[in-house]
């Protein structure tokens, strides 16, 4: 039979032939082989995304060609500028040619930190499905190979400095590849966790007191857009990604698609009463509940940030919930007694008091 | 037989029990651990370990409560129950750090209280008391019998008896017992011979050549304080199929020692102190069995099989704890798993969880939860790659006890050597099947068996958190996550 082959043997210590496994123990935050697999490995599934994206229909054609025909009016355009400068004087067509030189090169060096950027991204979702599918398999191997690229993913966060000391020395410990992925979860992404939620607290906090106070309907859209977007950014670079613009347009379709799945201000978030308890308020002055609204909405596209950026899934550590957040801030915020009337100490103050 | 009234009656002090402690329990939760397995499977040195690490702060990255620094002491304390005795916690860690050396194995029943201070994930400030519970596997072999009468009990152990590798060890007792007439009158010094040939049997079932599990009745390999009195002096006969015992038979004698066996021994183990556990970890030498060959892998497995039937594992609710107390989370470790490389591992757990199947079955059926881990509360060894011949072997470094032997080598228990223990199969069920080429002691000698696990001796203490010496382990954080870490949220 063949499994049992191989006959059982003993050696002396010093048998040259025998590699004592301590060699084995890198230390794991400096070891790179992974994520650069990772990169290598995405580039492909992005591929296919975009050829499926092509097949789409005549509307891509339709913009493709425009912006085609856009770049070309664009190159015509400069080298016709060029030209016509080369033609009054020989000095500003060579600082014609060189400015464009460097918005050439400008450019280039912009799409490869976007192209970076996106990558780093993926890097992270794939981390998370990764995570999730080892939580299942229970593989030792893939659990320490996480908690690997989690260390490399969060070199830079001194906030961890102690975390990733402790977690790198049970990396090479005999942990089942669940529990390091809890391990890791709970040492390295739970500090993190609390940070996000004070980020997203604080902008909802803005943001409703922001809405309260402005003059137009018009200027607290922009607002509330404005802060959504800086808080997907501040959150994405917290979880250890770098959004460029691309990165952060596709976060926030990433989480705008996230909140309409889970039902935009859900019931079952138990938010429904925290609106009706100040309803009161409400009754005192529509613009501080509708400034309370806009803060839940962007309290909510928050938590969905988190989810998009968050390089693990929730395993070991309770999700955030709505009602936490909510309750926080809206206790912050009826807490003025005057609220209304002075509004703007409240405001000044509550942004202190972040 | 069964008497009806009997067992109304048991059950109703039971719950009475259950009532009280379900009470107690209200103001102050505690937990029932019982830490079981048969002789060598490394309970005492789970406990010692355990009650170590949770004393001294081991290094456990897997025990939520205490990696996370809730946990801000746990102290030994005062047992609740005055007639057991205190598990020695003291001169067993003596044992293994001054030492190095395995402590002492359990001979009886013992207990040790640990009071674990913690905070809740919420903030509020708890005790958890954890009473730990200490007893040989061998005894719940015989919570079987309790639904065993005489008859049945001895045509099984006869035809148990007749197999081998069994029969060349029970020839003795085997001949014994073709001179005794069940019809005939009894003899009492017929029944002490043939008790002391038919315990001999069990105790040389046990060696590590055969490594045999299922030896009922338990009490005659661990008497405790039963030893020589008549309810432990009687063995099977060879009885006819059908009439009845005659008075004042051999027969009716034996009868009624077994009937008093179970009434004075089992009957009060299974009330006091089983039937009333929260949590249960059976530990598995798995290893042992690999040693010695097929037939004491198939062994363990009947042994395991006829355990597992009488936990009564469910969910825990307020009904059952008040009137049917229950296990509610069972843990299987093979213990030693540091005997192995950690590429084994899988394997040895793949091969427990199918000794344990349908034991796992049933108890996930009734709602409790059942895990499955290779562990090692102390681990002896350290891990290295051997090259040989163009291929790599996975080995792991320890110290063998004096006198073990593999290969040509006896070891004189103070050099350290690499061993190489043989190639678990990815697939368990290589090992089970009759046509097994497998081969351990039982059948070959020690230089061409497939597996050599060596007795090793325990590893000198490294310095954990905080430089507290503390004991390197393998998964037993793993154990206590699962054990009683839903309890310390």
């Amino acid at each position: 039979m063949k499994p049992l082959r191989r006959r059982p043997a003993a050696f002396a210590v010093n048998d040259p032939n025998v590699v004592v496994s301590k060699t084995e123990i890198v230390s794991a935050e400096i070891s790179p082989q992974t994520p650069e697999r990772m990169i290598t490995a995405t580039p492909f599934a992005k591929a296919g995304a975009i050829s499926k994206h092509f097949v789409l229909g005549w509307s891509v054609a339709f913009w493709s060609a425009c912006g085609g025909l856009v770049a070309l009016a664009t190159g015509l355009a400069i080298s016709e500028l060029v030209e016509a400068l080369y033609a009054r004087s020989q000095v500003l067509g060579w600082i014609g040619v060189s400015l464009a030189a460097l918005a050439a090169l400008a450019l280039l060096v912009i799409l490869f930190r976007e192209i970076r950027a996106l990558v780093r991204l993926t890097a992270i979702e794939a981390l998370r499905d990764r995570a999730a599918a080892a939580i299942v398999s229970d593989q030792r191997a893939e659990g320490a190979a996480i908690a690997r690229e989690l260390l490399h993913l969060t070199r830079d966060k001194p906030l961890l400095a102690r975390a990733r000391k402790t977690l790198s020395a049970h990396v090479d410990d005999i942990i089942d590849g669940a529990d390091m992925v809890r391990l890791s979860e709970r040492s390295l992404v739970g500090p993190l966790d609390q940070e996000a939620k004070r980020l997203v607290s604080a902008a909802a906090k803005r943001v409703s007191i922001v809405t309260a106070i402005s003059p137009r309907a018009v200027l607290d859209m922009v607002f509330v857009f404005a802060t959504a977007l800086g808080l997907m950014r501040q959150l994405a670079y917290l979880y250890g990604g770098r959004p460029g613009t691309f990165g952060l347009i596709q976060l926030a379709r990433l989480s705008l698609a996230h909140v309409t799945l889970t039902g935009g201000l859900a019931v079952g978030d138990g938010v429904l009463q925290q609106i009706l308890g100040h309803g009161v308020l409400t009754k005192l002055s529509t613009r501080l509940g509708e400034g309370m609204l806009n803060g839940l909405l962007t309290a909510r596209l928050g938590l969905a940030a988190i989810e998009v950026t968050r390089p693990l899934p929730f395993v070991a550590l309770p999700q955030p919930a709505l009602r936490d957040l909510a309750a926080d801030f809206m206790r912050e915020i009826s807490s003025e007694p005057s609220a209304q009337s002075s509004i703007s100490e409240g405001s000044s103050s509550s942004r202190a008091s972040t | 037989m069964i008497n009806p009234l009997s067992r109304f009656l048991d059950q109703a002090v039971m719950s009475a029990q259950a009532l009280v402690e379900f009470g107690t329990h209200l103001v102050n939760p505690t937990i029932r651990l019982g830490v079981t397995g048969m002789s060598d499977a490394g309970k005492t040195v789970f406990i010692t370990a355990l009650v170590h690490g949770l004393m001294q702060g081991g290094r456990f990255p897997v025990f939520e409560a205490m990696a996370g620094g809730r946990i801000a002491q746990a102290r030994l304390a005062p047992q609740p129950d005055d007639a057991v005795p205190r598990f020695d916690y003291e001169t067993h860690l003596r044992a293994l750090v001054l030492d190095r050396r395995w402590p002492e194995s359990t001979r009886r029943i013992s207990e040790l209280r640990l009071v674990i201070e913690y905070q809740s994930r919420r903030g509020a400030m708890r005790t958890l008391t954890l009473d730990i519970v200490d007893y040989p596997g061998e005894w719940l072999l015989d919570l079987p019998l309790l639904n065993m009468s005489y008859e049945q009990w001895s045509a099984e152990s006869l035809a148990l008896s007749r197999q081998q590798p069994r029969a060349a060890l029970a020839s003795h007792w085997h001949d014994h017992l073709r001179t005794l007439d069940p019809l005939g009158p009894a003899h009492e010094q017929a029944a002490l011979t043939a008790t002391a040939l038919f315990s001999a049997y069990l105790k040389s079932c046990r060696d590590q050549r055969y490594a045999m599990s299922m030896l009922p009745p338990g009490h005659f390999l661990m008497p405790g304080d039963f030893a020589g009195s008549p309810a432990l002096t009687f063995v099977p006969l060879d009885i006819p199929d059908n009439g009845a015992a005659p008075h004042g038979s051999l027969w009716s004698m034996m009868r009624r020692r077994y009937e008093s066996y179970k009434r004075v021994i089992v009957k009060p183990f299974f009330r006091e102190h089983f039937a009333r556990l929260d949590r249960q970890i059976v530990l598995v030498d798995v290893l042992a069995a690999l040693n010695a060959g097929p037939e004491a892998l198939r062994d363990l497995e009947r042994a395991l099989a006829s355990v597992l039937a009488c936990f009564s594992a469910g969910r825990r609710s307020v009904f059952s704890a008040l009137f049917n107390p229950r296990i509610d989370r069972i843990l299987f470790a093979a213990s030693k798993a540091d005997h192995l490389h950690r590429s084994s591992h899988d394997q040895l757990e793949a091969i427990l969880r199918r000794l344990t199947k349908s034991a796992l079955q049933t108890a996930q059926v009734a709602g409790a939860e059942v895990d499955v881990v290779a562990l090692a509360a102390v681990r002896a060894t350290r891990e290295a790659m051997i090259g040989r011949e163009q291929e790599q072997l996975a080995a792991i470094l320890g110290t063998p006890t004096a006198g073990e032997v593999l290969g040509e080598q006896v070891f004189d228990g103070e050099t350290e050597v690499a061993m190489f223990p043989g190639d678990l199969p990815d697939d368990p069920d290589l090992l089970f099947t009759q046509t097994s080429a497998f081969r351990g002691l039982t059948a070959t000698s020690a230089q061409n068996a497939d597996f050599r696990f060596l007795r090793l001796r325990p590893p000198i203490l490294q310095s954990g958190h905080g430089d507290k010496p503390s004991f390197p382990h393998i998964r037993l954080d793993r154990a206590l996550e699962f054990l009683i870490g839903d309890r310390l949220r």
